[in-house]
């Protein structure tokens, strides 16, 4: 008897949480035929899973390092749009590919830069003029590359060529791609320079950096590490880079050949890599140097912010357009509505029968699926790895950690960068579902920042439950907006406004914040 | 003498192997020469320097606030020291990452213990491998120290008390190979048995490596200590062997309250 108590006491907040959520079921499966019900807690689900996805990166990176990264939905904005175009436009992300590559390669070179000039055996002149010269070259030879190097892309000006029809044509199966843009002047030159410029701006920042940690101390004699992350990193990047301009008709007509359940997983491996890079140079170059600043890096983020949501309105363009679901999970005619598994996977359909209800096999079958995956790897990583014991260590006491010799701002880059890549696959899986517009990153952010407050800021378990009730309660909303619920002894029915549904969520928060200051999961602290 | 796993002082720097103890260079493990210390605006050390030979337990001592937790940090680059130089070992460490330092070899086991409340026993002792297997190797040896901390190795670290706490602290300073432990307040809020298991531990342990430590308990301090170091108001301001500081009423009614 005494042990049950205890327990009790130990998961006490687990237990309110169920019996809330029991509560909650109940009294909504009385309210609406159990189709219904089906359909709403599967779409309950579906946003309770990309609202998890951000919030799980968010989590992690504020519980690790203390920073509130407001620019977390442009990331997965811009994640979406990423994947959007290797799956509509694969000759573009091939035209890509090459320019990109040379820069990520001369960028995670700058560790390596850093190194050699903060060793003792190259004496190079210690003036900081110079490596502000080294920028100026660089960023002087990427202009004059970039300009001339071709890219096959769209023009969101033009209606016939933007990124809404390229989209509603690949929907249709009927995408024809433009002619590809061809060298106006000699290929070579232009690789040179932007090889060029982009290893001058990795040095030129390695330089700024191996300046800044030289000022810190005096002699610093330590064990100064080469950094193989980087080189490895610098060698993939580089390979992609040649590969794509050696090989661009061949690879633009094999992606192009590719069914788009193929291209599908290529857009999300390529989003999800776009985004842990970007992910590692945004913690590198702009927030770390405020690690001693937080208001600073609040305002940072911020920015980058603002300038990632300005960057896709130049590249992609104003209006929203759509993302075509992958073959897979696309297919309509015989045999569909799929009425088993084995129907499902035969006639790959949209749709399949569900307790009499129709369900969408990718929004309310795939989605909740994948989140279900990320929430597990998470848990697996968190629980099962050295990484995942740093990280819980480190959202306790970071100081002790690198106390005990671990370099914790090698681990904070690695947290940013996945959370970062969370939020783009949370971005590319929304794509087809949400569809793409500048907006999507604001809301779901708003979702994900609620989801936490609900469930414990630092709190993983936290993350994934909050973003369950936040689910929950809008789409039950939109649901009840629907068919309306029924006040008990009164002649009236209530059909809450699609204001309500934001605004339920915020409710919701204020009600769990007052029973619990800290979250259903938060710790005191 | 066992051998814990802690390379005895002496052997580093000559791989020819042991070196008898009267060959070996009477050099100190750890000397810091005039460390100035900011901690926002407030300048905390003034001017500190001690050394603290090998192989023995030197202890800080003063009153509270005058800087010793903060010299301990300065050494462990958490607060890196504006001026001065930290010599350890022969190598110039000021200024460098506090995973560098401790990598170099130097244990901290801070003060209120720093235990990882989310991690088990096991798993706070892990994750002070430097090298994989650490913990492993080390396990006998921890175990024995302290054997309270076999029977808990699957609880939470939150789980612990006070006692338990510094002595899986300690114990997550021993999983390295550390030649330096710096170890603040280890008796702090701990009840007289306790403090008297930690302080058998702490110097069996000092056989085979040298501790710094800082301590508010006199009694405890000078029965541990070779050495002291007396901290005031930022400075270090008197210094030598603990024998002659014990019998001293005046120094120690000066510098350290009624004692």
């Amino acid at each position: 008897m005494d042990r049950l108590l205890q327990n009790f006491r130990r998961n006490r907040t687990l237990l309110i949480t169920l019996a809330v959520f029991a509560v909650f079921f109940l009294l909504a499966i009385r309210g609406m035929p159990a189709e219904e019900w089906v359909i709403t807690l599967l779409r309950s689900l579906a946003v309770g899973s990309i609202t998890f996805l951000v919030a799980s990166g968010f989590s992690l990176i504020f519980g690790l390092m203390d920073v509130l990264n407001l620019a977390h939905g442009t990331l997965f904005m811009i994640g979406a749009y990423i994947g959007w175009t290797v799956f509509v436009r694969p000759d573009t992300f091939v035209d890509v590919a090459t320019p990109a590559g040379l820069i990520g390669m001369g960028i995670a070179l700058a560790p390596l830069w850093a190194y050699a000039f903060g060793s003792a055996t190259l004496h190079l002149p210690r003036s900081r003029f110079v490596p502000w010269l080294g920028l100026a070259a660089a960023a002087a030879a990427l202009w004059w590359g970039l300009a001339r190097y071709p890219i096959t892309s769209w023009d969101p000006a033009v209606y016939a060529e933007s990124p809404i029809t390229y989209a509603f044509a690949a929907g249709q199966g009927t995408l024809s791609l433009p002619e590809p843009e061809l060298f106006t002047s000699s290929p070579y030159l232009v690789l040179a320079a932007l090889a060029f410029g982009s290893l001058a701006a990795g040095a030129a920042l390695g330089a700024f950096s191996a300046g800044r940690s030289a000022g810190g101390g005096a002699g610093a004699s330590g064990t100064r590490r080469l950094p193989h992350g980087a080189l490895i990193a610098a060698g993939l990047l580089l390979a992609l880079a040649l590969g794509t301009f050696f090989f661009h008709g061949t690879l633009t007509a094999a992606l192009f050949g590719l069914n788009s359940t193929a291209l599908f997983i290529l857009a999300i491996l390529v989003a999800v890599g776009v985004g842990f890079g970007l992910g590692a140079l945004v913690e590198s170059a702009l927030i770390r140097p405020l690690y001693a600043r937080p208001i600073y890096q609040i305002l940072m983020t911020l920015g980058v912010s603002a300038i990632g949501i300005e960057l896709v309105r130049g590249i992609w363009g104003r209006p929203e357009f759509t993302m075509p679901k992958p073959a897979i999970f696309d297919g309509t005619g015989e045999g569909c509505p799929a009425v088993s598994l084995a129907d499902l996977f035969a006639h790959q359909c949209s749709t399949i029968e569900l307790l009499g209800s129709r369900v969408r096999t990718y929004n309310e079958i795939f989605v909740p699926l994948l989140g279900l995956i990320v929430l597990v790897a998470i848990w697996l990583l968190l629980r099962r790895s050295r990484l995942g014991m740093v990280i819980r260590a480190g959202v306790q006491d970071s100081e002790m950690v690198e106390a005990l010799g671990i370099n914790v701002r090698r681990v904070f880059t690695l947290v940013f960068a996945l959370g970062v890549g969370l939020a783009a696959l949370g971005g590319v899986v929304a794509g087809p579902s949400m569809g793409l517009s500048l907006g999507m990153g604001e809301r779901l952010l708003i979702n994900a920042l609620i989801a936490l407050a609900i469930g414990g800021l630092t709190s993983f378990p936290g993350a994934a439950a909050g973003s369950l009730l936040v689910g929950l309660i809008q789409q039950f909303i939109i649901k009840y907006g629907q068919i309306g619920i029924t006040i008990p002894f009164v002649d009236y029915v209530f059909k809450p406004t699609p204001p309500l549904v934001p605004a339920s969520t915020v409710l919701l928060m204020v009600i769990v914040l007052l029973l619990m200051p800290n979250g259903l999961f938060g710790r005191r602290d | 003498m066992k051998n814990f796993g802690i390379a005895p002082p002496g052997w580093f720097h000559h791989p020819g192997g042991a070196i008898p103890k009267f060959f070996e260079p009477a050099s100190e493990m750890i000397e810091l020469q005039d460390i100035h210390t900011h901690i926002g605006q407030y300048h905390i050390l003034e001017g500190v320097s001690f050394h603290a030979p090998r192989g023995q337990i030197t202890a800080l001592l003063g009153r509270n606030g005058a800087g010793k937790t903060t010299t301990l940090k300065s050494i462990m680059g958490i607060t890196p020291p504006g001026r001065g130089k930290v010599v350890y070992d022969g190598h110039e460490i000021q200024g460098l990452r506090s995973f560098d330092i401790a990598s170099m070899g130097i244990g901290f086991v801070p003060e209120h213990r720093a235990i990882f409340r989310d991690l088990s026993v096991e798993e706070n002792l892990k994750i002070a491998e430097r090298k994989k297997g650490d913990f492993a190797r080390k396990e006998a040896m921890i175990f024995e120290l302290f054997p309270d901390l076999k029977r808990l190795i699957h609880l939470p670290g939150t789980n612990l008390s006070g006692g338990q706490q510094q002595m899986l602290a300690i114990a997550r300073a021993l999983v390295p190979d550390n030649r330096l432990l710096l170890i603040d307040e280890p008796s702090e809020g701990l009840a007289p048995v306790i403090i008297e298991q930690l302080m058998n531990a702490i110097r069996t342990l000092s056989a085979e490596t040298t501790v710094l430590l800082v301590e508010q308990n006199f009694l405890v301090a000078s029965r541990l200590a070779e050495f002291y170091v007396i901290i005031e108001e930022g400075q270090s301001v008197r210094a030598g062997e603990m024998a002659d500081l014990a019998g001293d009423e005046a120094t120690i009614g000066r510098y350290l309250g009624a004692g």
